[in-house]
Formats: C-alpha cells, structure tokens, sequence
C-alpha cells in the first residue's frame, strides 16, 4: 500500500495546518505530492517553532517537517503573473489540487475549478477553506482552536465547575478537518479510477468539528436540556477518571464498566472496604456515589507507582493507562511492538521520530519515507520534467524572483 | 429510519454506489458507517435484537438493518451470508466487543478473497498489550491526547463526545477506500487493522517534535493565554476564543489594538508601546495579564456575537466558543444546510443532526451542483 497512490500527481497549494495532513497521507501512499510555496509568503509553518538547535532559518521548524514529509517543494511566486501562469501549466498535468484558502484566493490566480477543469476535465480538486465556498461568513478566518470553539467542541469540554477548556490543541486540524477531507478525495481517487471522470470537492472545516459531535447536536435539538460540561465521566463508565500516582505529573486513566472489572479494582487497590459493599457492583450504585468513589481511588493511588499500578490493573481487566507524555509515548511498548515510529533523517533538523499511519493494512505499515523538502528542493527538476524548462529558463526566472 | 435524511446524498453524487458494506454493532462502527453512506455505499448495520438505546442513532440514517441474535446457530448462519456477500465488512474488536461471528477476526478475509475486512481495535490486534480492555478515556491517555488537554493546576481532561472512536473510525474508511482503489487493480481484498491509541497520536501537535529537538515536555495550558491576544477569553454571555498574533497573524495584532483604541477601552493606549509588537514581549506573563486585563474589560460588556462579527470585519481570527444550542443556530451552518432533519428514537421528537461536510460533484454533473 506504499505505493496504492504511485500513480498520482498532486499539485498542492495547502499550507500551515489541516491541508498539509491531507496530502502528507497521500504522499506516504506514494504519490507525488508537489508543494507549492514561495519565499516570497513562506508557509506559515517555516517559521513556528519548535526549532532544532541552531539558526532558526526557514528549514529549521520541526513544525513544518511534522506535516510535510516525502513531498516535493516547488518554489513559486503566485504574486507574479509569471507564477500564476506557470501554475495554471502545472495544474493541467496534475490529478488532484488541493487548497485551504479563504474562498476566492484559487479564482483569483485563475486557478478555480470551473477553470482548470476546462483544461482538465479529469482533475479531482479539494477546496477546504474554514467554513466553506458560500454562505455569510464564508470569508471569515480562523485557526484549529476557533473551530473547535465555534463548533461546540470547547464549550463541552473540561470540568463542571471551570471555565471551558477544549483539547489544548488545534484539534479540528489534526483529524476532523485532514480526515474528512481524506475521505473524499480518496473516493473521487477510486470514481476517477473507474470512470474516468473528476470532481469538484469542497468540504467547511468547521462542519468536520460539528459533524464528529451529532449526539451533542440531536439532544441539543430535542428540549432535553442543555448538555454540561462532564470533565472525565462518561456515560458509560463510573467511575471514569484520571488520578494522580506517585511522583510529579504521573497519572493514571481508569475506568470501570462492568462488575468484573469493578472487583478487579477492588483487587489492585487492595481496598477492603470498597470490595466489601455489594452495592457498587452495579454502575448504578456506583453512579450514586460518584464523588465518594473518586475521592477513594484518588487517596489509594496517590502513592502508587503509575507503570506498576496500570500493569496491575491492565492483568486484571480493568480499562487503564497511563496519561502517556511525548517521551512516554516514544518509549510505549505496544507502539514499538507494533513497528509504529518512523525514523528520518533531515538535513537541517537531524534526526526526526515520526508516526506512521494508525493502520496496517494487510499486515503492512505505511508512514513517512522522507524527511520534508527543503524550500525549492525540487523546483528544478519539476521545472524541466513538467514545465519542459531548460536551465537558462530556470535560471531566468529564479533570477527574476518567480521560482522563488 | 424514515425521515428527512432517507436521502444522504442530496447534494451529492454517489462516488461508492455499487460498494456493499456490513457494519457490526461496535463501539468504533457508527461513524465509519456514517461516512460510508455519504459516500453512497449501500450500507448494512447488523444489531442485536436486545439492545438498549444507541446514542450513535444521529449517526444511523441511511444504513439497512439486519436484526440477529448472534448465540442462534440459525442467525449466525445468516450473518455468515450477509458477509458472504459484502465488499467491505467493517467490525469492532477488543475484549469488549460481542463474537459476532465466531471466527477470529484475523482469518475472515481468508476465505473471501475480494472481501475489505476492517477492525478497528482500541491498540491494535497485535502487539503486548492488544488485549487489555478500553474505554474512551484509556484510549486518550494511551494516544496522548489526554496528557495536552486540561486545566495547569487539576488533572488531565479529556476532549468531548468520543474522539477516539470517532476518529478510528475516520482512519478506517481512509484505509477502506485505499484498499478498494487496490482492489480495483488487483481484484484482492484483505485485512485493515486500525488501532485508536496510533489515531490519537496524530493529533499531538508539535508536542512530539518539540520534545525530539528541544527536550521539552509539553504540558496543558488549559484555557489561559499563551500570550496577550491567543486564547479563550470571558465576555458578556459566555466565552470568546481567539488567535491574533501568531502562526502569520502579526497584522491581526495590529488591528485587534486599532479596534481596541477605537473603541476607547481603557488601558489599550499602552499597547502603542513599540514594545508590544514583538511576540516575544506579548508572550511574556506580566504582558500577557496586562492584555488580559485590558482585553476582557471591553469583552464583558460584549456578546460573543457582536465580538465575532466585528472582529472577523477586522480580519482578527475570533470566534465564539458556542454551546450546541447556538451551533444549531449559526447563520452559516444554516445558510448552508449543515443539518438534516431526523427522529430522536428515545421521544419520537424532530429533531436536527449534522450532515455530511463534505460536498462532491462530479465533473460535467451540473444537476448535482450546490
């Protein structure tokens, strides 16, 4: 499956967040995925830290080698006609386009749909700007942590009795936005392989946040109430929470569904009390004395060992895990068993640990190959193959700040 | 389901039209389902006779039901049909997940060759830890997820409304059309195996990066501003969320001080110090209180409507952190059809649920245009 896409050009347009998750995939599938960017407006994301050691530089972002690994960068100007124009040429030979402008931006280069796909009809082109192509605030702009807010995703997230929290990150970005989008482009892939017809794609970031939380929205719509905020319960679980172990910023995820599991827990926290009341063998009890229950666990694992008291719980079928940290996560052994972190290597930043693709698809892993380009890495030998440039024409036009 | 959302692909074209797909009640199914009839897929859920009520029903209309109770031979044989059948059967597993069909869920595309077999697992099928149990909040503290999320001074908290599920879910059918792209080539089908603990882990941000090149741990901020003028600030009926000054938004800085002076908000003459123009003063804690301090004064006077009118008119990227109530409100979502009407199954009510945010037209397909 490295290779499933092998057949595909991509001319990519997509910058800083969600858009650059969306061609990453398709890159490590194997198609060639041609970023278009410029030091005139570098991406956004060639300038955000973190930074590896050294002078900082437009190569040296881990954020940007996070989300841009086995693509191609292209050095294009789209503020010179000259750009635009030699745009318009690539777009005509390349299968997929992909962009996350504000609406207009695209049309504006003579880069739209209706256009290119005049030329090429086959084309299979993704806008996925922050609330779509129409409606009153399609213009509007915003970040992963605006999206959230505005979906509802913040408003429901964190503790009763605080303020909202969210997921302290740009979320929608990360799977809402890149995974829908994905998922679309990815069947018009197949449609195309089978009909030989393109298609147009537009998905609204915002409605990818709202689309993952419809049982928020139906009870919202029924008259049932307004839903709160629950912090780490759950409805199907009780108790549901994250406690403190022994040690700084050590804690521990437990929930507990079923009776076998809740005497489990018993068991591991070697808590005869607990384990002595018949009535918290059932959620429903449990549910009745939810806060008790928490204030329990919380005094009798706040001096455990995190790693020992998971495993223990873990052997007795009981839902849990450590709240597992960058290092934590890179040193997990059922990530390593399974082959999951990358290793690549850049020319600046050094050595980068990335991960694959969450899935295995008969028994194969997919996931970077490539460190991300270098801006420009590989405008020359686009230029030539694509663009039919001889070297003096590069040479010209990189002089003159187009292949830039 | 008979209502309004009979009809998943109004303003669609149907990509998957000729795919059948079986999906097995499971806590990682619904949404894979859900996205597999908007892309037209002929969708069937098999559920068990005797089941509570299903808080993924929002996510059901448009699938077929095949009702069975997997202990009866008889019905377990039907289900073995069904499968037969299918191109795409898609399946939670886990230790918690029902034996729907008595097979190991490694072998049943062995003797279906063409067929697309996905099983969306919390940590894989393989590996030391495959077979612990799992619920939503392991699988966030397992993926990292859970570690970013919360208030600096309390526990962890976990992002709302099953992510983990949902977004296994995503990565399934990614895979699922992957693998039927293949397909279409090889004619082979196989095995697709999603683990929710890997999902997760594409959502962690720079965090792992950070701690790679800098050795830093990144921890949860909670709703605090990361510096004057990013972050989740109060107003007058709720909470505004906001992002001026980084990640290219240095101009919104500007603007966002501009609209402050304007408007004569006490305190906003001090940002003209040139001293506030460079991120790092505005990531500075005394600055950040200072801007706070001026910033939610003007704010609490204000609706969250009338902050994200007048600073999105400003290019200032804010937006109101909305209830679901107001979501269902928003004259964006509403002016573009972002809801489909349904049936809530508990009290027969009308009510609305999100559709399908993606919209696809094929080429030369003008009757499907928006």
């Amino acid at each position: 499956m490295n290779e499933v896409l092998g057949d595909l050009q991509v001319l990519d347009f997509c910058w800083v967040g969600a858009g650059a998750l969306v061609t990453k995939l398709l890159a490590e599938h194997g198609a060639v995925v041609i970023k278009i960017e410029s030091r005139a407006r570098p991406d956004n994301l060639r300038v955000a830290p973190p930074y590896a050691p050294g002078p900082k530089g437009l190569e040296a972002s881990g954020y940007f080698a996070s989300r841009n690994n086995d693509k191609k960068s292209f050095a294009l100007n789209m503020q010179r006609p000259e750009g635009q124009e030699l745009a318009r040429q690539l777009a005509v030979k390349c299968d997929v386009i992909t962009n996350n402008f504000r609406p207009g931006v695209m049309e504006r280069w003579g880069l739209g749909y209706e256009d290119v796909s005049k030329l090429n009809p086959r084309v299979i082109y993704l806008s996925m700007s922050m609330q779509g192509s129409d409606g009153p605030h399609r213009e509007y702009i915003g970040f992963g942590s605006t999206i959230a807010a505005l979906s509802g995703l913040v408003h429901l997230s964190g503790r009763p009795d605080r303020e909202p929290v969210g997921t302290g990150t740009h979320y929608p970005d990360h799977i809402p936005s890149p995974g829908h989008a994905l998922v679309a482009v990815l069947a018009a892939i197949l449609h195309r392989d089978r009909t030989g017809s393109g298609a147009e794609i537009e998905l609204s970031q915002l409605e990818a946040t709202v689309s993952m939380l419809a049982p928020a929205i139906a009870a919202a719509d029924n008259g049932s109430g307004e839903l709160v905020r629950i912090g780490n319960r759950s409805d199907q679980a009780c108790p549901s929470g994250v406690f403190r172990c022994a040690g700084a910023e050590r804690w521990c995820a437990i929930a507990v569904r079923t009776r076998e599991q809740w005497c489990g827990l018993t068991q591991v926290l070697a808590d005869p009390i607990l384990a002595r009341e018949p009535e918290l063998e059932t959620i429903a009890g449990r549910r009745a004395r939810e806060g008790e229950l928490e204030r329990r666990i919380a005094a009798l694992v706040s001096g455990r060992d995190r790693d020992e008291l998971v495993t223990g719980l873990q052997g007795a079928g009981v839902p849990s895990w450590g709240v597992l940290s960058s290092p934590d996560l890179l040193a997990d052994q059922q990530l390593r068993a399974r082959d999951f972190w990358r290793e690549l290597s850049h020319p600046v930043i050094g050595k980068i640990t990335a991960p694959s693709e969450p899935y295995r698809i008969n028994g194969e892993r997919t996931g970077p190959r490539r460190a991300a380009p270098l801006l420009g890495e590989h405008t020359r030998e686009i230029a030539a193959a694509l663009l039919g440039l001889s070297e003096p024409e590069i040479d010209e036009l990189t002089e003159a700040r187009v292949l830039w | 389901m008979s209502d309004e959302s009979d009809s998943p692909l109004t303003g669609f074209t149907s990509l998957l039209g000729d795919v059948t797909v079986v999906e097995l009640d499971g806590e990682f199914c619904p949404y894979a389902g859900r996205l597999l009839v908007d892309l037209g897929a002929k969708v069937t859920r098999v559920r068990r006779a005797e089941c509570g009520h299903d808080v993924w029903w929002p996510l059901h209309r448009g699938k077929a039901e095949f009702v069975v109770d997997p202990e009866r031979p008889a019905d377990r044989r039907r289900l073995l049909e069904v499968i037969d059948d299918c191109d795409v059967l898609v399946q939670s597993a886990g230790p918690d997940e029902r034996d729907w069909l008595g097979i190991e869920p490694t072998v049943v595309h062995e003797s279906r060759p063409r067929m697309i077999h996905a099983v969306l697992t919390p940590y894989g099928l393989y590996g030391p830890n495959a077979g612990f149990p799992s619920t939503e909040l392991t699988r966030l503290a397992a993926g990292g997820l859970l570690w970013l999320g919360g208030y600096p001074d309390a526990e962890p908290v976990a992002p709302y409304g099953d992510q983990s599920a949902q977004s296994t879910a995503i990565f399934g059918v990614v895979a699922i059309l992957l693998m039927l792209i293949e397909r279409s080539r090889t004619g082979a089908g196989g095995l697709i195996e999603v683990s929710a603990q890997e999902a997760m882990t594409q959502a962690l941000e720079t965090s792992l990066s950070e701690f790679e090149l800098t050795g830093a741990v990144r921890h949860r901020a909670g709703s605090a501003p990361r510096e004057a003028g990013t972050g989740i600030y109060p107003c007058a009926d709720g909470f505004v969320s906001m992002v001026a000054g980084r990640l290219g938004t240095a101009r919104a800085w500007g603007q966002l001080r501009e609209w402050l002076i304007e408007t004569a908000t006490p305190g906003a003459d001090q940002l003209r110090a040139p001293s506030w123009d460079t991120l790092e003063f505005r990531q500075r804690p005394d600055s950040i209180k200072r801007f706070e301090e001026i910033f939610t004064a003007f704010t609490r006077t204000r609706t969250k409507q009338h902050l994200y009118l007048e600073a999105q008119h400003r290019n200032i990227a804010l937006a109101p952190v909305n209830a679901p109530r107001e979501v269902l409100a928003d004259p964006q979502l509403t002016a573009r059809a972002a809801f489909v009407g349904a049936t809530d199954p508990l009290n027969g009510k009308p009510v609305k649920v999100p559709r399908s945010p993606f919209r696809i037209r094929l080429a030369g397909d003008e009757a499907a245009a928006k």
